[in-house]
């Protein structure tokens, strides 16, 4: 999704990456936290999360879909 | 004082996307007006408008897109034009003897928009993180500064349709008191939104549509005329001071040497003569002028039936008999009413005048009303042996009036 709506390459898109220095700001991590939300049926929790790098995405994703029993449908099973 | 030069000019407008092939579109007498392309165009009793036609969000990485209105896209390319024009570039610099001066008069109007259809018609629904700093009123002057490095002071002006106008006002008196070295001053509007056209509609000062000519429907000046066709775009001017473009040798396009600014105090909506007059006198007294050394008028011409009858008037209240000398051209028949940014716009309509000695027509004026009885330049682009001191008008609904006078530049 990143590589898709902000126009990232899959090179750029790895665990470490820190979003500030791939220009994503933190206006735009909102933005693409909402995103998460609105594509996977899923709710923040609200707390205040630092998210600093893709893979802090990724873990504040597996947390919400934990906590809310919520089964990722990424668009590509068959 | 110091002497105020015009180095850069841009614009994105209904006619194209620079500056030349918007005046080169006034002088073939193209016209930016058509039926807008989009589903809900049916709900509207006109569906023209003179919409940009050419790829404004694709010029945008994805990741910019983000906070970027429409609005705020035009602007910053207009920018661009202006500043590649006059050579000066902010990055890698302080950046901080440049201002910016820029006028809107709906700021994010799509972006307000869409916040306000998701939140009402779907309650629940959250606007997006960004709805607030891509519709708020500075938010291309920002976007400017952001892009472009410039770090000066920088002002948002919204005074209607006299915006962009004021604008450059400001920014010419910024730099001729040393307040400012150098300024990018203009202004952009993007507000062809189903409920911003649908209020305008309710204003009932929007042009009835001419059903086997629709992109004539637009007639100032003219017996038959029955208001605006609404349009979109941004325009942007870099100015300095004189000193400034010796020194960087760049080639100077005019000399801005007046600007006057009044304000009615009388209705919300309508025009007064004497205000914009006294606009006009202001201007001509700051430039040194005497009525007679104008030559040329951008009139602001919106083509209602009181306004350019007020307009007439004022006129023939400053420049006497001289007025019916002085070739007069409304340019909005042409590119549209642009709001907050057609100030700037019709300044490049001046300077591009100034540049090739030959002024724009006022199109579609088949049919002379006696009542607007002056030199409209209906017969088509007309080209003039003698073309130096020239005039821009911009009149807001606030009844604030905008008046600018810009020269040949002569060392």
């Amino acid at each position: 999704m990143l590589v898709e709506e902000f126009g990232l390459t899959p090179e750029q898109v790895q665990p470490d990456s820190r979003l500030d220095e791939l220009g994503v700001d933190s206006l735009a991590t909102v933005e693409f936290m909402f995103m998460l939300e609105d594509k996977f049926k899923l709710k923040m929790t609200g707390e205040p999360v630092p998210i600093k790098t893709v893979g802090d995405i990724a873990r504040e994703v597996d947390v919400m879909v934990a906590q809310q029993g919520v089964t990722l449908d990424i668009g590509n099973q068959p | 004082m110091r002497r105020v030069v015009v180095t850069g000019m841009g614009a994105v407008t209904p006619l194209g996307e620079t500056a030349a092939e918007f005046i080169q579109g006034l002088n073939r007498g193209i016209s930016g007006v058509r039926a807008l392309d989009t589903p809900w165009i049916g709900q509207l009793a006109s569906p023209l408008a003179a919409p940009v036609l050419t790829a404004v969000e694709s010029q945008f990485p994805k990741l910019r897109r983000l906070v970027l209105d429409r609005v705020a896209q035009l602007s910053l390319l207009a920018t661009r034009e202006a500043l590649a024009q006059s050579g000066l570039d902010f990055r890698g610099e302080t950046g901080t003897e440049c201002g910016i001066f820029w006028g809107t008069g709906m700021g994010g109007a799509h972006t307000l928009e869409q916040a306000y259809s998701e939140s009402l018609l779907h309650p629940g629904a959250r606007p997006r993180p960004t709805t607030i700093v891509m519709f708020m009123a500075n938010s291309s002057t920002g976007q400017i500064g952001i892009e472009y490095k410039i770090r000066g002071p920088s002002f948002t002006y919204s005074s209607a349709c006299s915006s962009s106008a004021v604008a450059i006002g400001e920014a010419f008196t910024a730099v001729r008191s040393g307040r400012v070295r150098h300024a990018v001053a203009g202004g952009g509007e993007a507000l062809l939104t189903h409920g911003v056209m649908k209020a305008w509609e309710s204003l009932q000062t929007l042009a009835r549509p001419d059903t086997l000519h629709p992109e004539t429907s637009c007639r100032p000046f003219a017996k038959d005329r029955s208001g605006f066709i609404l349009g979109e775009g941004a325009a942007a001017l870099v100015l300095e001071d004189l000193e400034s473009a010796l020194a960087r040798k760049v080639p100077i396009l005019a000399e801005l040497v007046g600007y006057g600014n009044t304000t009615d105090a009388g209705h919300i909506t309508q025009p007064d003569a004497g205000g914009q007059g006294r606009a006009m006198q202001a201007a001509l007294d700051q430039a040194g002028l005497k009525p007679g050394d104008i030559q040329h008028i951008n009139a602001h011409g919106t083509g209602t039936l009181v306004g350019d009858v007020t307009e007439t008037q004022a006129i023939k209240q400053v420049f006497g008999k001289w007025a019916e000398r002085i070739p007069i051209s409304a340019t909005k028949a042409l590119h549209g009413h642009l709001m907050g940014a057609t100030g700037a716009v019709e300044m490049v309509a001046v300077l591009g005048a100034l540049q090739q000695k030959v002024v724009p027509p006022t199109a579609h004026r088949y049919h002379p009303d006696p009542e607007c009885d002056l030199d409209y330049v209906s017969e088509g682009a007309r080209a003039l042996e003698q073309l130096d001191i020239v005039m821009s008008n911009s009149f807001g609904f606030g009844g604030n009036n905008a008046v600018l006078i810009a020269k040949r530049f002569h060392p």
